[in-house]
């Protein structure tokens, strides 16, 4: 990596406009040859930009190398270098592209890079082509799109195409059939949120909670609630039947299922999709624009959340959306407002519950980490504005409104204990081994649920711990050096905040007490936005999208009685065609690969033989218990493998600090001064990269006040490395 | 495609009830089958095109090919008919993707080939509204392909094949004939070359024998024929489609408020005022314009495709030939009897090829287009597919109108250049308010209806039934008040990219920016 810095740009950016075949350089063939692997001379050639100075590599690329990636991904919008393009590759792929680039005259070999969608038409141009892609140029569909829409100067575009095609798609998924279609006295999801409208309209707040819980009772938080009652206001102001106490239940015209629909869709796009539009400008805001439409395409067409919430029929990406804008807010540095967020989170739908541990766990590192004082303040700041926020969203169960019991009733509605210990076959630990050890039969309800408490917890504390420790060791308290200015939005441990998400997300579907299939979309997120930044190819990219496909599959036998076959089929292999996911580009041989083999293999096989057998009587629940065995170790896996990279990102941000302080009364060299030497474009690119972890304000501060505050920064302190 | 459980129209069962009268019947009895109202009337081809398809159907489940088994819908049926179309449209893309191969400018080549895989149109008439459309065009873009190429005799043939399979292409046969017998039978200098007239006329004759030759035999042809030409409808198609006539129709409609107001002394055609041709099929008949015939439609059509083939004959070279196919088939649209609002596609799809060339011609394309596709919006009124058709349209536009104007901007010359590009902005943003309106009439309607007289119906549809109440009956006359301002406005546009386009060909067709420069 460090004989490879990427940021020595072998050539200058180049925004190809050229749609005309000329040679997108228009230099001519005797350019110099590259030397990948010695140390670059830098002045060289005139095309090489100006180096940034060599520094210590967890200061060369941080956010990057936080999230696993490498610092310009392929579709970097500086053009393809052949640098960028291997640096995910091993050291003999490198190796022999640099012999390749070597031996060609380097602008023909140069130009099929370039237009490698286009070097299909060159015609006569096949070797070049055939060339091209054995070295590996993955071109996936949405990277091909990106890239042709940013040569076609259509740069500002993509976003919103990106969120109309996706929206088209979430419709289109949406005209098939719901949850509980034509199947009374019950129904499904659709009905219960539908009875949630008619009831919030019609009823005082008092019943809200406690009318005729037989016929789907309501049993989430007040903001969900609220919701219905608003989407029910504006569905009686259309249509009065559709929202007619009692009267509408199992109500299924085309009308009403239009209006249903529409609401989803309309919540998502007000709260979901503007929260991921923010998350790739805050959390990659060091990227690429190229990049930062990738991850944007990867997170819209999500399979599991599009099924879910558009096919099955929920309101899943309200809750979702609200966590991802706490954690923008957090990267921001405005941890009130990413805890009132959360909160809202909370409020929305309890499953969020699953996220507290990290999201909590975060924010006393963050005040750890602040020292004493400063930390005490946030501390109690955080303290009141959530509990205030909390009173805000319970406010008419409360005593001035409403009688104190009444808040009991919706608490007990909301935590049903008293129900089993799973209810329909869940990919969980309980389910797994329920195959072997029959749980129920051994232990009362009352041992059980203490049970997975004690489970759950000894799950997630270990990211609860890592992001503990990680935040005394880098704690400015514990450094008596006071000359460095402390950055008090920025707190070290945030890399680790989406690992210890997954984490505790993971945690508690595998091991807490009545889950659903359908929760496994919350460990989902967190991983889909660490998998998002990842190059195609990678063992991050190999994890995210495996435990992706097979959440979807885990959902399949819901899926299925929903009649959501085809849309199940289509959402999964258009995304794992647009991000461009081949389990057989992963690294070679590694554990990822093996594993999405063996599971993929499992799983199809499951499929064709549910295809082709008929279910056999002695065992009416085969199909769905070997889908929840094939599933379960995968999600267990991903479990330890999230905690592992916890450990990973926290032992080495905990051992800068500890090394920052042997270090620290040395005086910091001040990075990127090489003087006359440097281009403006470089300066930039320093300052971006220099920029705490990646996160928001990289962009915005001027290049003297980022190289002041990233010193005083623990991650970035000195250039150990050189 | 996720339009699998959509809405399917009328369409879907004619082409079920082909499938199995062709599979069921033998084929003496094809042309004169009445077993269900939507009887065989596409030409030869296209039955033999059904009963291949016919044979896999029987093995997926034999109750699609039952002719007696009105009305199917399962599962089985939508599932395999809609597949059909996904994969015979295939055609048409390998045909864009050949178009792409050895054109002069890749670039804009490709993005005109992936718009028109991509149309609206298709999606619209093919994939939710259901037809063959698809293929059919794949056949005829091949077809051009073939003229682009040099290789006449075959894109005269294959031309042959796509008649028999649908015979609406006749629009564009007279275009075809004058390019061939100029530049294919006819040498430079103006000698008629005989081995090349005779193997054309052979190629074509022995297409139509293999297609109509069984039916000869049995002696069905003017059976066959009076299944395809039915000269017994109306001027209009169920809806006014959006060509000259309904600007005729709309006018009539005013003119006759206009004389019931004033009370002024004109001759007033009876049957016309009582037939308010709401939109129920049938003849139109004016009240106030004299009557037209299926004559005089024959003869404004042939009069504006003679002009044009006249140009073409003076100057047969393949961009010529592309623009007269187009224009002789909007001249069929615009003035035809009894056309379908479909056929616009006749129209859009040659014009696509065109698009990248000059301004001039990319601004027709986009005014045709934008009415043309609008047009077709009616054809899917349920509301959830009508969110798919609005979204998808205007992404698809966006994409088209970003992706090309600025490679054939082109400063307007003179004032009246100014005038021009102002009205047709000012037309274009008539389209988004044209669509609110649709849209949010109907609610409005019901939001009345329901609170005046007919309190228990929930629907507009039984609120159309005989009311006493005044109000109703009134909203009832409102009912296809945005149908035909829909019709009347894309009429409009369709109308003046028609005058545009012949003016453009007619006046200088010699200076093409873009890669039909260099052919």
């Amino acid at each position: 990596m460090e004989s490879l810095n990427p940021n020595q740009q072998p050539f200058p950016s180049s925004k190809t406009t050229s749609r005309s075949q000329t040679s997108p350089h228009g230099h001519s063939p005797t350019r110099p040859r590259l030397n990948l692997k010695s140390d670059p001379q830098p002045h060289a050639s005139p095309e090489i930009l100006a180096p940034t100075p060599r520094r210590h590599l967890l200061e060369s690329s941080e956010s990057q190398h936080w999230l696993r990636t490498p610092p310009l991904s392929p579709s970097s919008s500086r053009g393809v270098s052949p640098v960028s393009l291997f640096s995910s590759a091993s050291l003999e792929r490198r190796i022999r592209t640099t012999s390749y680039y070597s031996t060609r005259p380097s602008s023909a070999s140069l130009r099929s890079l370039f237009d490698s969608d286009k070097a299909r038409e060159l015609t006569g141009n096949g070797r070049k082509h055939e060339a091209s892609e054995k070295q590996g140029v993955e071109m996936s569909m949405g990277r091909m799109w990106v890239r042709w829409m940013h040569k076609r100067n259509m740069k500002g575009w993509v976003a919103p195409a990106l969120v109309a095609i996706s929206t088209l798609l979430k419709w289109c998924i949406g005209l098939g059939s719901y949850s509980g279609e034509a199947t009374p006295p019950l129904f499904g999801d659709y009905e219960a949120q539908r009875h949630w409208m008619e009831l919030t309209v019609h009823l005082h707040t008092s019943q809200w909670y406690t009318y005729d819980l037989e016929y789907w009772g309501l049993d989430y938080p007040p903001l969900t609630a609220y919701v219905s009652w608003i989407c029910g206001k504006i569905g009686y102001w259309i249509n009065p039947a559709w929202v007619a106490l009692d009267a509408s239940r199992g109500i299924e015209t085309s009308e009403s299922k239009v209006f249903m629909r529409a609401t989803v869709l309309a919540w998502d796009l007000l709260i979901y999709v503007p929260a991921l539009l923010m998350f790739v400008k805050t959390w990659q805001a060091s990227r690429s624009n190229r990049t930062q439409n990738l991850s944007l395409l990867t997170l819209l067409f999500q399979p599991a959340l599009l099924l879910i919430d558009f096919g099955h029929f929920q309101y899943n990406s309200v809750m979702l959306g609200l966590t991802i804008l706490a954690l923008n807010f957090f990267a921001q540095g405005q941890d009130v407002l990413g805890a009132v967020c959360f909160v809202f989170s909370l409020g929305f739908k309890q499953m969020s519950l699953y996220y507290a541990p990290a999201i909590g766990s975060y924010l006393l590192s963050k005040c750890i980490y602040l020292g004493p004082k400063a930390g005490w303040r946030l501390f109690v700041r955080l303290a009141i504005v959530t509990t205030a926020s909390f009173v805000l969203l319970f406010l008419p169960f409360l005593p001035p409104f409403a009688p104190f019991e009444a808040i009991l009733q919706p608490i007990k509605r909301i935590f049903p204990f008293a129900r089993g210990l799973f209810e329909d076959k869940v990919a969980n630990f309980w389910c797994a081994s329920n195959v072997v050890f029959k749980w129920k039969r051994w232990a009362s309800t009352a041992v059980l649920v203490k049970l997975s408490t004690v489970f759950t917890l000894l799950a997630f504390l270990p990211g609860v711990f890592i992001l503990i420790r990680t935040a005394i060791k880098t704690s400015v308290g514990a450094t008596s050096d006071t000359s460095v200015s402390v950055d008090s939005t920025h707190s070290p441990t945030l890399p680790l905040l989406p690992y210890a998400l997954l984490t505790s997300a993971m945690s508690f579907f595998l091991f807490s007490f009545q889950v659903h299939e359908k929760t496994i979309l919350l460990p989902l997120l967190p991983l889909t936005l660490l998998l998002c930044g990842a190059p195609a190819g990678s063992a991050m990219f190999g994890w995210g999208v495996l435990v992706n496909n097979i959440a979807v599959f885990s959902m399949w036998p819901l899926l299925k009685r929903d009649g959501l076959g085809l849309q199940y089929i289509v959402t999964v292999l258009l995304w794992n065609k647009l991000i461009g996911y081949d389990p057989r580009r992963l690294p070679s041989k590694s554990f990822v690969q093996l594993l999405s083999f063996a599971v993929y293999g499992a799983a199809g096989l499951l499929h064709l033989a549910e295809f082709i057998l008929p279910v056999p009587s002695r065992y009416p629940d085969i199909f769905p218990v070997l889908n929840v065995l094939i599933t379960t170790p995968v999600f267990i896996l991903a479990w330890l493998w999230s905690i592992k990279n916890g450990i990973e990102v926290g032992w080495a941000l905990g051992g800068l600090g500890q090394a920052r302080k042997a270090t620290s009364t040395a005086p910091a060299p001040a990075p990127a001064r090489t003087g006359n030497s440097l281009t403006e474009a470089t300066v930039r690119r320093g300052v971006t990269r220099a920029a705490s972890l990646g996160f928001s304000n990289g962009r915005r501060r001027a290049p003297t006040a980022s190289s002041a505050s990233s010193s005083g920064r623990p991650g970035t302190a000195t250039n150990m490395g050189t | 495609m996720l339009l699998y459980p959509t809405y399917r129209s009328t369409d879907f069962e004619v082409h079920r009830n082909w499938l199995a009268i062709t599979h069921s019947l033998p084929i003496s009895e094809w042309y004169y089958d009445v077993t269900s109202e939507w009887t065989l009337d596409y030409p030869p081809f296209f039955a033999y095109f059904e009963k291949v398809l016919s044979i896999p159907a029987y093995f997926i489940d034999p109750r699609i090919v039952d002719l007696k088994n009105l009305n199917y819908d399962a599962w089985s049926v939508v599932a395999y008919q809609r597949t059909t179309v996904i994969i015979t449209e295939l055609v048409l893309g390998a045909v864009l993707v050949r178009f792409i191969r050895n054109s002069v400018d890749t670039p804009s080549q490709r993005i005109v080939s992936a718009s028109l895989f991509l149309h609206p149109g298709f999606l619209i008439v093919d994939h939710i509204h259901f037809q063959y459309n698809g293929f059919m065009f794949g056949i005829l873009l091949w077809s051009i392909l073939m003229a682009r190429e040099g290789r006449k005799l075959a894109s005269g043939i294959i031309f042959a094949v796509l008649l028999n399979f649908k015979h609406i292409y006749m629009y564009l046969a007279p275009a075809y004939f004058v390019f061939l017998l100029r530049s294919f039978c006819i040498s430079p200098s103006g000698q008629v070359q005989i081995k090349n007239f005779l193997s054309l006329a052979n190629a074509v004759i022995a297409v139509f024998l293999l297609s109509l030759g069984p039916f000869v035999l049995l002696g069905q042809v003017p059976q066959l024929l009076s299944r395809l030409f039915p000269f017994t409808r109306g001027l209009n198609h169920a809806y006014w489609p959006p060509n000259f006539w309904a600007l005729v129709t709309a006018a009539d409609r005013v003119l006759l408020r206009y004389i019931t107001r004033t009370g002024a002394n004109v001759v007033v055609n009876v049957a016309g005022v009582s037939s308010t041709s709401r939109g129920l099929v049938g003849d139109t008949i004016f009240a106030v314009v004299p009557t037209v015939l299926p004559i005089h439609t024959f003869a404004i059509t042939i009069g504006f495709q003679t002009i044009i083939l006249v140009k073409l004959w003076m100057n047969p070279t393949y961009k010529s030939f592309l623009t007269a196919l187009t224009l002789c088939g909007y001249a069929s649209f615009l003035f035809g009897w009894h056309v379908h609002e479909k056929a616009v596609l006749l129209v859009l799809v040659p014009l696509s090829l065109l698009a990248a060339e000059r301004q001039a011609y990319f601004r027709t394309y986009i005014l045709a287009s934008v009415a043309g596709i609008f047009s077709l919006f009616p054809l899917i009124f349920t509301p959830a597919e009508s969110v798919v058709k609005i979204i998808y349209s205007a992404i698809w536009l966006a994409f088209i109108y970003k992706s090309l104007s600025h490679q054939v901007y082109e400063f307007p010359k003179s004032l009246s250049y100014v005038f021009i590009d102002t009205f047709e902005k000012l037309y274009l943003l008539g389209f988004p308010i044209l669509l609110a309106f649709v849209s949010l009439f109907p609610l409005v309607v019901q939001h009345r209806s329901t609170s005046s007289a007919c309190t228990t119906s929930q629907n507009p549809a039984e609120c159309q039934e005989p009311n006493p109440s005044a109000n109703a009956s009134r909203l009832e006359q409102m009912e296809f008040l945005p149908l035909m301002l829909t019709s009347v406005y894309c009429a409009l546009g369709l109308v003046w990219g028609f005058c545009r386009l012949t003016f453009i060909y007619m006046k200088n067709e010699s200076t093409y920016q873009g890669q039909m420069n260099r052919i």
